[in-house]
């Protein structure tokens, strides 16, 4: 006694031995997965099951009601396994060539490439291996070298580890295959094929087909992904690339690339014209600026090439991409180069001391600044320090004021001009260019607040130090308009060289002591001179002794 | 190189050009035109068929209706359209210039 099942094949009701059931049912399973993929698979399933109906009913007689295996065994005859059809062409197509190509495909190894070298070709078979331009390599190490400084050990090991492509089958493996996702999918596909011949052997093709389709939907996937990766990550380089760019043309056009702030702003055309004066020549900074423009435009191409070749699958020029990068590599180096040259021209520090001494009748000296205000165009204006130009000078008020006390008995000026330079001679001209006035009148001294250079000179960090030697009992009184001249006055109280002004200060043994003032920063005037009357004292008995 | 791929490219093209021409002189259903096709021996299973009518039917080189049958389920009945027509004949002068080809160069 067999068990029957009742089956419906188009529209037709047959009764099935259960085995030959399962059989029958195997093999249209395999007819469906092996037409999946195509749109066709349901009007090709719904014709050959017409079509084993159509064979099952001519079977059928009064007499012979149920289908049995060896009629599922018949028709599987008529019908043919898939892989028997002639028009399913990708079976016997792919795998011909796809067996060859694993045969002949050569596994990529590591080799310095002696073909293209600068020392030991270790770029050129990174570059190589990874199927990316030498250029790239190459630009790793130089700025791993010049910001990391890992850059030439790590370029030695690669040296001694990698070996050298000596035969030509080594070249060949050096390059082989650039790894790119259609090749790594490939991989991917020739182990799956692989993987599914061993199944084929062991369990028929059905597992074997099922797997390699799962295979290639995971393939697909993941190219899906990587694509989708690859627009998102050019859609934010070309936002980038265009972000950076309108920052830049701003900049340009306000000129704050190199801004600078002023009482009254950014003001970028006359801010160059101060940079300029920190260069030897107008023409290098010129020259300099446009280093500079071409290494930060540059990048911003390539960010925005970049962007637009991930987006939309352009092709990159190799030679556009190659010669930017020397021009940038040669902007970056003489915008290095001009920038040393500029500061090789301050290496040499020179000072120059003029001494005055002022035959003062009276007790008291009374220090100023001088009425005049900075001439020519204030081009920078930064907390105490300030900058002007006019056609023939640069005006500085690096100018500082202090107070010592004097070994004679007369008061004594020092003036110390400074400059840097190339070298010693030309700080020293640079030193003797500078010009500095005061005016004294009596027990009256009025300081400018500005020294003049010629513009010829260039920036190089000018300024003057002025010393005011003062006698034991003599002393001064530092008016209010001091205010930015004054410099680290050293004083008995320790006070503030802002709050010096405005008020008497006598030299005394210890140092300065202001004269009216009852209290200054919470000490008081008599407390000191008790001070000092003690020491005194002290010192006296000591002598004594 | 296998000589079964070289067999089986060469078949197909030509099974194309037999399905069309069996349909040129009326419509049919697959069963006669496998009997047709077995006769000539140009396939050995049935199987084959189904898929190459149905892509051609996609083409709009065939088409087909329904008819009930007595003995089983309704049958398909293929014919030539108008593409199919045009397409044949090209394949008849392809054919003829092939045969010559081969003729000429076998000799």
């Amino acid at each position: 006694m067999n068990q029957t099942v009742t089956i419906n094949i188009s529209g037709i009701v047959f009764h099935i031995e259960l085995d030959a059931y399962e059989d029958l049912k195997n093999y249209l399973n395999k007819i469906k997965s092996y037409f999946k993929n195509s749109e066709e698979c349901e009007d090709i399933m719904s014709d050959i099951e017409a079509r084993i109906a159509e064979l099952f009913s001519e079977k059928m007689s009064d007499l012979n009601q149920v289908i049995l295996r060896k009629d599922v065994d018949e028709v599987i005859t008529i019908m043919g396994k898939p892989e028997q059809y002639i028009d399913e062409d990708s079976e016997e197509q792919h795998e011909a060539p796809r067996a060859e190509k694993r045969t002949n495909s050569t596994e990529k190894k590591f080799f310095r490439n002696p073909d293209e070298r600068v020392l030991g070709g270790v770029a050129s078979g990174i570059a190589s291996y990874f199927g990316f331009d030498t250029i790239w390599a190459r630009l790793f190490f130089v700025l791993t070298t010049l910001f990391v400084g890992f850059g030439p050990l790590l370029y030695i090991i690669l040296w001694i580890v990698i070996p050298e492509a000596k035969t030509a089958s080594d070249r060949l493996q050096m390059k082989g295959d650039p790894i790119n996702i259609d090749n790594i999918g490939k991989t991917v596909q020739d182990e799956a094929g692989k993987v599914n011949e061993k199944l084929k052997n062991v369990n028929g093709s059905k597992i074997g087909h099922i797997l390699e389709r799962i295979f290639n939907g995971i393939i697909a996937v993941i190219k899906t992904i990587f694509k989708a990766a690859g627009k998102l990550i050019g859609a934010i380089c070309l936002l980038f690339g265009l972000l950076f760019a309108v920052w830049f043309i701003m900049g340009l056009v306000d000129d704050s690339v190199i801004f600078s702030y002023t009482s009254e702003g950014i003001t970028g055309i006359e801010s160059s014209e101060l940079f300029e004066l920190m260069f030897a020549t107008a023409d290098q900074f010129y020259l300099f600026l446009i280093c500079l423009i071409v290494v930060i435009v540059i990048p911003i191409i390539g960010l925005m090439f970049a962007g637009v070749k991930l987006l939309f699958g352009v092709k990159g020029n190799g030679a556009i991409t190659i010669s930017l990068s020397i021009l940038w590599f040669i902007g970056l180096f003489a915008a290095i180069t001009l920038g040393l040259k500029t500061a090789s021209d301050q290496k040499s520090s020179q000072k120059e001391i003029s001494s005055t001494y002022l035959s003062s009748t009276t007790d008291v000296i009374y220090l100023k600044a001088s009425e005049k205000t900075i001439p020519g165009e204030v081009m920078l204006e930064l907390d105490d320090f300030s900058l002007a130009l006019d056609e023939k000078y640069l005006y500085s008020n690096e100018i500082e004021l202090t107070i010592k006390e004097s070994q004679t008995d007369s008061v004594e000026m020092i003036i110390e001009t400074r400059s840097n330079g190339k070298n010693r001679k030309k700080a020293l001209e640079n030193v003797r260019s500078i010009n500095y006035d005061f005016e004294v009148a009596d027990s009256l001294i009025k300081f400018d607040e500005f020294l003049t250079t010629p513009r010829a000179q260039r920036m190089r960090n000018q300024s003057i130090r002025i010393t005011l030697k003062l006698p034991l009992g003599k002393a001064v009184y530092l008016d209010e308009s001091l205010n930015g001249l004054i410099y680290d006055i050293d004083n008995v109280t320790d006070t503030w060289d802002r709050k010096m002004i405005g008020e008497k200060w006598v030299m005394l043994p210890n140092g300065l002591t202001c004269l009216d003032c009852s209290e200054i920063d919470g000490i008081k005037t008599e407390d000191i001179t008790a001070k000092i009357e003690k020491e005194k004292d002290e010192l006296e008995s000591a002598e004594n002794e | 190189m296998k000589i079964e791929n070289t067999k089986a490219q060469m078949r197909k093209g030509v099974l194309e050009y037999c399905i069309l021409s069996i349909l040129k002189s009326g419509e049919a259903y697959p069963s006669e035109i496998i009997d047709k096709l077995k006769e000539a021996k140009l396939i050995v299973v049935e199987g084959t068929l189904y898929p190459l009518l149905t892509r051609l039917k996609n083409a709009g080189i065939l088409t087909y209706r329904w008819e009930e049958s007595k003995s089983g389920p309704p049958r398909k009945y293929y014919q030539l359209t108008k593409i199919g027509e045009e397409f044949l004949k090209e394949l008849e002068t392809t054919w003829n210039e092939l045969v010559k080809a081969v003729k000429l160069t076998s000799k």
